[in-house]
């Protein structure tokens, strides 16, 4: 049996079959680039996970009209809540649109279950031409005087050239770390989310959440709901399922000796959200990590022959009222794939001609919108505003509403009193607000 | 020497998933993989191949087992034939051995076809002893490990309650393998790419030369299906005179003694199979012929 | 059933378990420098067990790849960690 040569040559090696790298091996292989796209699972989104919904729906529009008819979609979200828990109560806001760009196209977001979402994309990028190779796990990238020139397979014969790699694989980013463009994470910048899918009829959906078609919920928790561990949850609808799940900041599951999976029952069982999931049968359990330090953990985007994108370049968004990261991770994706169009027709692969990678991102507005938020993480994501002030104005409209023969208290003495009460010192509250202010209003 | 292998697309069992109240398999859920016995098999024909001899890889079923197929490529499999036919249905091992015969007589008749000896899915075992059926060669279940030497095979077979045997088979033959005796090698990145676009060669009942009715095996009817009977208990214990060793010995039988079998080591094959039909009519697994 | 214990809710995950480990845990350096064992307790799939004698025994079959036991390892060179090779590990199907 004869076999390849070894040395084939590809235009772009995109390592990572995510939304991300996906939707770079799509443009680029219909600029016409050679494509290859290599994935470490045993098919598109075998290894991926998300709470999942997808906010870049006007994105993916302009690559594929109306993709949303052809693509496996669960719902599209026209509300939106926000609750503060303490451990009995919840108080929410309830966002519901029927306007223009939620409930009709190009909708603002949509539910997906990964593996089948991912499957899809990767699907349409080699119908564009892109070679998508799966079970190919990639260990190392290939240099040549100071430049990247490929990438190592973990297969006989793995080595693999390409004039641009860009690597797309995921919030631990292996080949970002072996090019030296990432350094390693701390715990406390990453949260570990944990996940279930859990099967429910769609027409209990619809009575529960007051849905009619294929509308859909999307549902987000602050406050005691992950006890003493900073984070949140969420609560999706699918079509024929829920996904919710709990978020933790890895370093604080470590201090607080919390298990992830334990606290995911706890929020399964708070009386706000039992109700909503009851007779519920577990589909299927997940984990996964999320790059949730936003621009403080950004590698050095690119070098030589290599881009990075999607959360191996920590364009994930998390910063309270956004949860975003499929969106970005398109948005740097396509930058990326743009880069080294430009790069092929000049051909020149040096860092130098791969800094418009930069520009693109701005045009793209995602390091934009990350600059603008990069004050939002570290606080945001901090134990007070996720799980101190949720859970006092749980509390605090608990005692407004109580009706128990005791004199009515005014709103700001009671909560002169409860700041009292907590650990939170008067200066510390009034440089939260500014911090609120300055993380989401200017 | 020229070696076919016999792969079978199975359902992966841990993504098998029964609806309790349904009892209706989510077949949604399911993902397929290469029946991990035939992925031995496989293995094992790709060692044993000698520098001029050749892997050939068969299987039966829709269009989905090319990747299957593709796999074996990648692994190093010399050819791939894919059989199917649109007519087919869910097929019952007595009609894939039909189109698997005809299949490796199309081909150049092979010097030995392996095949995993169960899969995971229906797990009859029937088919390396069907299609010896069909081919008229000799064939051997079971196997553990084989050899191959002068144009015979000696073979190692796992018998029940742990007992082996030794056996020696002339070629052209066909061995039944047990699961996990080795793994299937990963293939190398050149050889991954180049499958992934590889057609692989159809060959329906026209090209197999057969006709519907041919498919027809009347090998058992299906009279009635009863519960089983429940069989009265009896606890077992040691026999207090015997010594330690041998109550211990008890114990861990579970008090089975073996039954009184009788070893066929002479007479024709028509005679020996004679003295097994008999010995099932005595205990009535058998019906008297009218 | 809505509320699962973790045995159940890891019989929903496939797993085509690899020939060899792609996490090695060096039992040496848990048993003698680390005394917070955080792996023990952010691991999703409860996958290192504490012995007895301070060490860590860790069970790489039903394996997320998610990658936080090295995150939250505290102690340089205890865990090593790669990914499975190509099309073995987790395969979500629904996540």
């Amino acid at each position: 049996m004869t076999t390849a040569p070894a040395k084939e040559q590809f235009d772009v090696i995109i390592v990572g079959a995510g939304p991300a790298g996906s939707v770079a091996a799509l443009l680029s292989a219909r600029a016409g680039l050679k494509v290859l796209l290599l994935e470490r699972g045993e098919y598109p989104g075998a290894k991926n996970v998300s709470g999942a919904v997808f906010y870049g729906s006007a994105i993916l529009n302009q690559l594929i009209p109306n993709w949303w008819e052809q693509a496996p979609v669960e719902r599209y979200i026209c509300r939106r809540d926000i609750a503060f828990m303490s451990p009995t109560t919840a108080v929410a806001l309830d966002f519901r649109s029927a306007g223009a760009g939620y409930a009709t196209a190009p909708y603002n977001g949509f539910t997906v279950l990964r593996p089948k979402f991912d499957r899809w994309l990767a699907a349409q990028a080699e119908a564009a031409g892109a070679f998508l190779l799966t079970s190919a796990v990639v260990d190392d990238v290939l240099r040549e005087n100071g430049r990247i020139v490929g990438v190592r397979v973990r297969r006989e014969q793995g080595e693999i050239y390409a004039k641009v790699v860009i690597a797309c694989d995921g919030v631990n980013s292996f080949l970002a770390k072996k090019a030296g463009l990432q350094r390693e994470f701390h715990s406390h910048e990453l949260s570990l989310g944990v996940k279930e899918v859990l099967g429910l009829d769609p027409a209990i959906i619809q009575d529960r959440f007051h849905l009619s078609g294929n509308e859909g919920i999307a549902f987000e928790y602050l406050g005691a709901i992950t006890e003493d561990v900073h984070g949140g949850a969420f609560l999706y609808t699918n079509h024929d399922s829920l996904s919710l799940g709990v978020i933790g900041q890895v370093s604080s599951l470590v201090e607080r000796r919390k298990r992830s999976y334990e606290l995911l029952e706890g929020f399964k069982a708070h009386p706000a959200v039992a109700p909503l999931v009851r007779g519920g049968k577990l589909r299927e359990y997940s984990a996964h990590l999320i790059p949730e330090s936003g621009w403080s953990m950004q590698p050095k985007l690119y070098t030589g022959g290599m881009l990075v994108a999607g959360d191996a370049a920590g364009f994930c968004l998390a910063a309270g009222l956004y949860l975003e990261g499929m969106n970005y991770a398109m948005q740097s994706g396509l930058a990326a794939a743009e880069t080294a169009i430009v790069a092929c027709q000049r051909g020149n692969f040096s860092a130098r001609t791969l800094a418009i990678y930069r520009k693109y991102l701005k045009q793209r507005h995602v390091s934009t919108d990350f600059r603008a938020y990069r004050h939002a993480p570290s606080f945001v994501n901090g134990p007070r505003l996720q799980n101190l002030y949720p859970e006092m104005v749980a509390r605090g409209m608990e005692q407004i509403f109580r009706v128990d023969g005791a004199p009515k208290q005014k709103i700001l003495p009671l909560a002169y009193r409860m700041v009292r009460q907590s650990s939170i010192k008067p200066g510390q509250l009034l440089h939260d607000v500014y911090q609120v202010a300055r993380a989401y209003l200017w | 020497m020229h070696i076919a292998v016999c792969l079978k697309y199975v359902p992966d069992p841990s993504t098998i998933e029964v609806d309790p109240l349904t009892g209706m398999i989510d077949t949604g859920r399911m993902l397929y993989m290469m029946n991990p016995a035939d992925e031995s098999a496989l293995e094992l024909a790709l060692r044993l191949r000698p520098p001029t001899g050749t892997v050939t890889v068969f299987s039966v079923g829709p269009v989905e087992a090319d990747r299957l197929l593709q796999d074996a490529l990648a692994a190093g499999a010399d050819a791939a034939v894919r059989v199917w036919d649109d007519s087919l249905g869910s097929l019952k091992p007595t009609v894939t051995t039909i189109l698997l015969a005809a299949a490796l007589r199309v081909k150049e008749a092979p010097d030995l076809v392996l095949c995993g000896g169960h899969s995971v899915d229906r797990g009859s075992g029937t088919v390396p002893a069907l299609l010896a059926e069909h081919l008229d060669w000799p064939v051997v279940t079971d196997v553990t490990q084989f050899e191959i030497q002068a144009g015979r095979i000696q073979v190692q077979r796992r018998l029940a309650r742990g007992a082996r045997a030794e056996s020696e088979v002339a070629l052209p033959a066909i061995l039944g393998l047990e699961t996990g005796l080795v793994h299937l090698r990963q293939a190398s990145l050149p050889n991954l790419m180049r499958v992934k676009h590889t057609p692989i060669p159809l060959y329906g009942l026209e090209e197999l030369g057969l006709s519907p009715q041919d498919l027809y095996f009347p090998a058992m009817t299906l009279h009635e299906v009863m519960p089983p009977r429940p069989r009265a208990r009896i606890m077992f214990s040691p026999d207090p005179s015997a010594s330690v060793q041998d109550r211990v010995a008890q114990i861990m039988s579970a008090g089975v003694a073996g039954k009184a079998g009788k070893i066929m080591d002479s007479g024709t094959p028509e005679q020996q199979a004679d003295a097994i039909i008999e010995f099932l009519r005595q205990r009535g697994f058998l019906e008297q012929p009218t | 059933m809505v509320m699962t214990t973790h045995e159940e809710k890891m019989r929903t995950v496939r797993f085509r378990v690899a020939a060899t480990p792609h996490i090695v845990v060096n039992s040496e350096i848990c048993r003698n420098e680390c005394s917070v064992h955080a792996c023990v307790y952010v691991c999703p799939a409860n996958l290192f067990v504490p012995l007895d004698d301070g060490g860590i025994l860790f069970n790489y079959e039903q394996c997320f790849e998610c990658g936080t036991c090295y995150i939250a390892c505290n102690q340089e060179g205890a865990i090593r960690w790669s990914y499975p090779d190509g099309g073995y590990g987790v395969t979500f199907r629904e996540s």
